[in-house]
């Protein structure tokens, strides 16, 4: 083996390819920047929308305030400052100039003295996300206020608040971090392999099945060199380029989930520095991987077309582990270890999810992985010695 | 030095199936490319000629026959064989985001020059080949004539005994086959074996010493263009190729038409 021609092969390659703006903009910018941006940034803000900061000061429009003193007292606690309602409170509302109008009854405090329900109206578009979101932090908050006032009417009397709670419901999660976090969970595997797959995916089919298309191919076979050393070459320069996407891609992905609120996140979901370096280093072997895969199936294909084709259909592969996850849950079962991406994608879950990884599966994974890039290798060395490639 | 005998090569019929008849590219090749002279392969479209050729570069294998560059056989001792001979395909098959000089100097490098060495050799063949106005730009925009120099400079990188082009002419302009025709010559002096396929009749009678007429697969005469004309009896090239390949010629004056 020429290692020499091997390394001048890959650099040539990698070279190339960098004066290719397509190349370019998949493994370095799509996989990397674009990918994350566009599906952590919009889960992010479907998250920050449906999540309420109670700590944040918020005005509330108030109809009728002077009826309810101390509910505006307890409000203005609670980060929540009430101004006059302008208008109409429906049509105010409706018009979307405040999010939300609370409307106090005028017999509010008669009601109150004479232990009848008080009745509070809350004004509210349920079209609008940002209404019905000061709503839920309206409703939870007079809730509060509703409890104080119930038990305190029921210790007036003599009684113990408890005797009206013949059920106490008690709902125990045992799930770490619930639905939501298992599928930020999977986000992180899921970026990592598309990005790597989309990063290598141009300089392999130019490489090869383009190298073809151009005649290139022809008087490089000629040269006094062995097929493996042509095909480790391309190889090569694939695998730089989809290490690049994947070290780029982790590097975004860190720094996007940091600015995620923390709560959110709950407290066993991880996406900080080491948490991201360890599942960048569990997702290594798939770098082989998916360059040999890459490099193996637009050698096989006769033109550049029908390697984007194959290798289009074949995109679904880094994808199926996410939606069959979402679906199934396999445990901690050693057998799916082995199958490249799958493997990793459970490992890297995990390690999201802050859960333990045993050495037994970690070891699968790798050996698995390893064991099917040089099992595609091969092929492609074999690929490249059949006359078929010349034609 | 090029020796060819009994090459034969077929392959599957294409988009046939299994049971389809095969395709006999090359039945029965024998022939001879001595160093210091310039042999041509002259033979229609589809006469085999590329089959050939792509046989003595290793690129693929004969079914039967043997055929040694320099002495080394083109089955049993590939890498020596091929490092014994420059070969110039069909189609340039440069790489358009590499420079003229990068396409080469990359040849240079995968045949076992050091770096310095591989810029060295490059530097020599741009001026050789008269490539200097172009040798920095990228190969994406070169005309047919550049892109052959380029093809042929890369040929030559390695300095090899033996320079076997397939057509290397084609959508050449006068004054690039010109030159072309003026460095094979210049390689011939200096002893190389050069061996290069075409089918126009013209341009083989101007610069072979020896011809080796090619038609369905088999090699129908081999001889000094002189010997040709003299074992059919004819006065031009054109009417010796067509009697070699079996037909009749139209009756023709002597004299008349006759190749330079």
């Amino acid at each position: 083996m020429n290692l020499r021609a091997v390394m001048i092969i890959a650099f040539k390659e990698i070279v190339d390819n960098l004066r290719d703006r397509q190349t370019v903009f998949y493994a370095l910018l799509f996989g990397p920047i674009l990918l994350p941006l566009m599906l952590g940034g919009s889960l992010a803000a479907t998250f920050k929308q449906l999540s309420i900061d109670f700590d944040r000061v918020t005005e509330l429009a108030v109809h009728g305030a002077e009826r309810a003193p101390s509910l505006i007292a307890f409000l203005a606690g609670q980060n929540v400052d009430a101004v006059p309602a302008p208008g109409d409170p429906e049509q105010t509302v409706r018009r979307g100039e405040v999010p939300i109008v609370m409307q106090i009854d005028e017999r509010y405090g008669e009601a109150l003295r004479t232990a009848r329900p008080a009745v509070i109206t809350i004004h509210l578009d349920e079209a609008d996300k940002g209404s019905v979101k000061a709503a839920r932090r309206i409703e939870a908050l007079l809730n509060a206020w509703e409890r104080t006032n119930d038990q305190l009417r029921l210790q007036h009397r003599g009684l113990d608040p408890t005797v009206f709670d013949s059920l106490d419901i008690v709902s125990n999660d045992v799930s770490t971090e619930g639905a939501s976090g298992q599928l930020l969970a999977s986000l992180l595997p899921f970026l990592l392999i598309v990005s790597m797959v989309m990063g290598g995916f141009y300089l392999a089919i130019d490489t090869t099945a383009g190298e073809r298309e151009r005649h290139s191919l022809e008087p490089l076979l000629g040269l006094p060199l062995a097929r493996q050393e042509i095909v480790l070459g391309k190889f090569g320069a694939t695998l730089a380029f989809v290490s690049l996407s994947g070290l780029l891609c982790a590097v975004s992905v860190w720094a996007l989930f940091r600015l995620f609120p923390a709560d959110l996140l709950g407290t066993r979901l991880r996406f900080d520095a080491p948490t991201v370096a360890g599942a960048l280093l569990l997702a290594l072997p798939l770098m082989p991987f998916i360059a040999s895969l890459l490099i193996t199936v637009s050698a096989w294909t006769r033109s550049t077309k029908q390697a984007q084709t194959y290798l289009g259909l074949l995109m679904v592969l880094p994808m199926a582990p996410f939606f069959v996850l979402q679906y199934l849950d396999p445990g901690d079962s050693l057998w799916l270890m082995p199958w490249p991406m799958l493997g990793q994608y459970l490992l890297l879950e995990r390690s999201v999810l802050d859960l333990p990884l045993s050495v037994t599966a970690v070891i699968a994974s790798i050996a698995g992985t390893l064991i099917a890039s040089a099992l595609l290798l091969w092929l492609a060395c074999r690929l490249y010695r059949q006359e078929r490639i010349l034609s | 030095m090029i020796i060819a005998e009994g090459l034969a090569k077929s392959f599957a019929s294409p988009g046939g199936g299994r049971r389809a008849a095969p395709v006999h590219a090359v039945r029965d090749v024998s022939f001879e490319a001595a160093d210091g002279h310039v042999t041509g392969l002259l033979g229609a479209n589809g006469a085999g000629k590329s089959t050939t050729l792509r046989m003595l570069a290793t690129l693929i294998r004969p079914d039967a026959g043997y055929a040694c560059i320099d002495g080394h056989d083109v089955v049993d001792d590939v890498l020596d064989a091929r490092r014994q001979l420059g070969y110039m395909p069909h189609e340039a098959g440069i790489y358009p985001r590499l420079s003229a000089r990068e396409n080469v100097h990359y040849y240079a490098r995968l045949s076992g020059l050091s770096g310095r060495d591989a810029g060295h050799r490059t530097g020599e063949l741009v001026e050789q080949l008269d490539m200097v106005g172009f040798a920095d730009r990228r190969a994406a925009g070169f005309s047919q004539g550049q892109k052959t120099k380029v093809a042929l400079a890369r040929a030559l990188v390695h300095a090899p005994r033996t320079l076997m082009l397939d057509e290397p002419t084609n959508g050449l302009d006068v004054m690039a086959t010109r030159g072309l025709r003026e460095i094979l010559r210049t390689l011939a002096a200096r002893g190389h074996c050069v061996l290069f396929s075409s089918h126009v009749m013209q341009e083989v009678a101007v610069l072979c010493d020896r011809i080796a007429i090619i038609a369905d697969g088999r090699i129908a005469i081999s001889d000094t263009l002189p010997g040709l004309l003299e074992r059919t009896d004819r006065h031009d090239l054109e009417d010796a190729f067509v009697v070699a390949l079996g037909h009749d010629v139209e009756p023709r004056p002597a004299g008349t038409n006759a190749t330079p």
